[in-house]
């Protein structure tokens, strides 16, 4: 960075501004009897934004605290942020090279799709049995494995997507049993602290699973080939720079913007399940009963609906998704039995940074976490420190929803009665 | 009158049991040589594997000739799990607990480090097989001992060879935050700065799959030649992945992980891997002794592989040449096995084993730094390229150095 002063003067200064502002508003609200949920968010975000300026007005007008002024004030926060960079160091990729930002964005953005697509599953399971499954990654891993073995060792030549079928109904009975032989017990009073068991045995599933898998199949990095082969095409014929540009495993926006064929397919066919998941589960009966548990169990079980059969769906459908993801980027990435502990991980942080129970909170928290690992593997200066941060990345997100605003994103700010009790 | 027949009893059985423990402890068979090897995650799995195969074969080997000093061998392998604090607690358990005399193996630098003294400060000797990072010898600690090549050494083979290539200004190296990784990736930097070639850095945690954001940057870089320092799977990930942006060995001379060597899993996980480089460490199949070869045998026939990796047979190795340090020594003394070590010749898979340096010989005396302390100097280092789609390591062409050269290297940007 070629002046670091600059760039940490104004980090300091939103920092500064941003604890006092935090603090002072929710006092301002609580003393005026207004609802305190937004305050502690909103407060941060406008004095790291805005400084004594916006804490003035706020605490003067102390206004509703409406979505459109959360969002405003956390956009100005991050624009701030840009902005003490771009200064700092003109001649950063991120602020001198437009094709590379737009890459790095499209790149964060479409593994942030898939990512919140497979914490869909997490929040989903949470939500309905009130259960966090420790078992997830390896889910994730069992899709991969499954498609592979599909379609390289037992049925060779076989259609991918039969394939990828295939390894989802697998993965969902596999979830439907686990759930009924070892979830259900919480349900029936038969466990005394149900919380605590419910995370204990979806960790063991995992090990299980994994080294199950590595048992069997061994330690072997395997991937498997290409679903569908992109046609050749040039679109518009004889525009200069050409918009659309396809070989056989690659895609080109504007001749800047390169994505690989096997991410593509996947973050399109996860929006597409999304989308499908979305008809299940607003314009189905099923749809609307599981949503029916997650609200309330007891109410839902008047009303006829069988909350045992929810809760074994809810866990086949989270680790079917989860599954999902793993088979469709097993044709992007090596695959090994370890691979789940990753996506795992970032799940959890997908799933508080969205609000744990809510869907489109984990969608919308993928593509969040995925741009901020882009902004920070493509940004930071340090060549050797940029990647080995990766981690960090979504972990300092997840520190800050938690501090300013732990329901999350979109999360409900009342718990749900869940697990039983 | 009963409690004197039961204090009789008594007194007879525990001079029975003293007897026949001091008859064990003479005896003290069979001679448990323990091994590191990484057999879970973070660790590279699959190397580790390849380890404990050979390893296995080595502990049949000899006993089947006979053991040492008339006792079978046991080889007890601990999983270091690629983390250094597990590896220097295996180590503490394998020497505290299964009362090895020795220890082989080691894959992970990082592990190598911190087990190291462990097994110094108690007075266990051990033969390194894989683990590269120069403070291993360098420490000159008297019991510890390696036959993998040096780090420093082992970059030098790469950036010596990146230099003979034309048109090469900038090169790309992605490297793993490591034992290994970070001195690697400087030493290699250094090297090249030498030879007028500029570099840049980028370093991973192992394990990293997705590689996107990382590639992108190395595009913004525009470098002529990248190198590929990352172990285990990490290594077919980055590069597939380059390869699909267009900057993979199809487009431009790229070094890839030493992990390409086992064929069968590169092709199948880089399927636009032609025209790598990979480093090897030990001759090629075809210039394999005797013993090497019978290993190879034994060794794809046990595993079903394809090709035999340099870290297999350097595992081997490190446990054959235990067995004839102790046969030497005449006993598992640690320091007798030491004195045994520094002077001997094992014929081993990857050539003859020795160690020039060590308390009868310093390095300085030959003008060469502290890491040649207790270090097997010969290990060939070779730069293979594969030029054909879907072939065998053992198949490739060498092309670095001179002294093994098959084939001139195929320079995809030229």
């Amino acid at each position: 960075m070629e002046t670091p002063a600059i760039f940490w003067g104004v980090i300091l200064w939103m920092v500064a501004w941003g604890v006092l502002g935090s603090i002072l508003l929710r006092r301002r609200y609580f003393a005026r009897d207004l609802d305190t949920t937004n305050a502690n968010f909103v407060g941060a975000m406008a004095g790291a934004a805005l400084g004594p300026v916006a804490l003035g007005a706020l605490w003067a007008k102390t206004p509703e605290l409406t979505g459109r002024i959360i969002v405003a004030f956390a956009l100005l926060a991050v624009v701030l942020i840009a902005g003490a960079f771009a200064f700092a160091d003109p001649q950063n990729n991120c602020v001198a090279n437009g094709s590379f930002v737009a890459s790095q964005i499209t790149n964060g953005l479409i593994i942030g799709i898939i990512y919140g697509f497979m914490a869909l599953g997490l929040t989903l399971i949470f939500s309905i049995l009130g259960v966090v499954s420790f078992a997830h990654g390896e889910f994730y891993m069992i899709g991969g494995m499954l498609v592979y073995y599909i379609t390289a060792v037992w049925l060779p030549g076989i259609n991918p997507l039969l394939a990828v079928l295939g390894a989802c109904a697998i993965a969902f009975m596999i979830g439907a049993l686990f759930e009924r032989l070892m979830l259900t017990p919480m349900y029936t009073g038969k466990i005394d602290r149900p919380v605590e068991y419910g995370i204990l045995a979806t960790f063991g599933l995992a090990f299980t699973l994994q080294y199950f898998v590595q048992a069997i199949h061994g330690a072997s990095p395997v991937k498997a080939e290409r679903f569908i082969d992109f046609p050749r095409l040039r679109w518009p014929e004889g525009a200069d720079p050409l918009w659309i540009k396809s070989s056989r495993g690659n895609l080109t926006l504007f001749e800047t913007i390169s994505i690989s064929n096997p991410r593509f397919v996947a973050a399109v066919t996860c929006i597409l399940v999304l989308l499908a998941l979305l008809y299940l589960l607003h314009r189905t009966w099923t749809g609307k009963a599981l949503r029916a548990v997650s609200q309330d169990r007891d109410a839902a079980a008047i009303a006829g609906i069988d909350p045992h059969r929810m809760n074994m769906l809810a866990f086949a459908l989270g680790g079917m998704i989860a599954a999902l993801a793993g088979a469709l980027l097993v044709q992007a990435f090596s695959w090994l039995p370890q691979v789940g502990a990753i996506p795992a991980m970032r799940s959890f942080v997908i799933v508080v940074l969205g609000g744990l129970g809510s869907l489109p909170g984990a969608f919308v928290g993928g593509i969040l976490v995925g741009l901020v690992e882009a902004a920070g593997t493509g940004c930071i200066p340090d060549a050797q420190k940029a990647a080995s941060y990766i981690p960090a990345y979504g972990m300092i997100v997840l520190t800050l929803t938690l501090l300013l605003r732990p329901t999350g994103l979109f999360g409900r700010r009342f718990a749900s009665g869940a697990h039983g009790q | 009158m009963r409690i004197t027949i039961v204090r009789r009893a008594l007194l007879a059985s525990v001079g029975t049991l003293a007897i026949l423990g001091g008859a064990a402890q003479a005896q003290d068979c069979p001679i448990r040589i323990g091994a590191l090897a990484p057999l879970s995650a973070p660790g590279t799995v699959v190397g580790g594997e390849a380890m404990r195969d050979a390893m296995m074969l080595a502990e049949a080997d000899i006993n089947a000739a006979g053991g040492v000093m008339g006792c079978e061998i046991e080889v007890v392998i601990g999983d270091s799990e690629g983390l250094p604090e597990r590896g220097a607690a295996v180590m503490e358990r394998l020497i505290a607990q299964d009362g090895v005399v020795a220890v082989g193996g080691g894959y992970h630098s990082s592990v190598g480090v911190a087990a190291k003294d462990v097994a110094d400060a108690r007075g266990v000797p051990v033969v390194f097989a894989e683990t590269w990072n120069d403070t291993i010898t360098g420490d000159k600690q008297k019991y510890i001992f390696r036959i993998a090549p040096l780090s420093s050494w082992a970059s030098g083979t790469i950036y010596q060879f990146a230099l003979t290539l034309p048109g090469i200004e900038k090169v790309a190296i992605l490297t793993e935050n490591t034992d290994y990784g970070i001195p690697a990736s400087e030493e290699t930097k250094r090297g090249l700065a030498e030879g007028g070639v500029d570099s840049v850095i980028f370093s991973v945690d192992i394990g990293t799959q997705d590689y996107a954001g990382i590639v992108n940057r190395i595009m913004a870089e525009s470098p002529d030649m990248i190198i590929t320092l990352v172990t285990g799977e990490a290594a077919y990930n980055f590069t597939q992945q380059a390869a699909d942006a267009g900057i993979g060995p199809l487009d431009l001379p790229f070094v890839t992980g030493q992990d390409a060597l086992e064929s069968g899993a590169y092709w199948t996980n880089v399927p636009d891997g032609q025209y790598a480089f990979v480093q090897r460490i030990g001759v090629p199949e075809s210039q394999f002794t005797e013993k090497g070869k019978a290993f190879a045998a034994a060794y794809k026939e046990k595993t079903g592989k394809s090709d035999v990796e340099g870290y297999a047979m350097e595992a081997y190795d490190s446990i054959a040449i235990l067995a004839q340090a102790i046969e030497e020594a005449g006993s598992t003394d640690g320091d007798a096995i030491v004195a045994a070590l520094e002077s001997i010749e094992h014929e081993g898979t990857l050539g003859k084993i020795y160690f020039p340096y060590g308390s009868q010989k310093d390095p300085s005396e030959d003008g060469k730094g502290d890491e040649w302390w207790h270090q097997w100097p010969d290990p060939a280092l070779t730069m293979i390229q594969y030029q054909e789609e879907g072939q065998a390591s053992t198949d490739a062409a060498i092309v670095y150095p001179d002294a093994y050269k098959t084939a001139d290297p195929v320079l995809v940007n030229q």
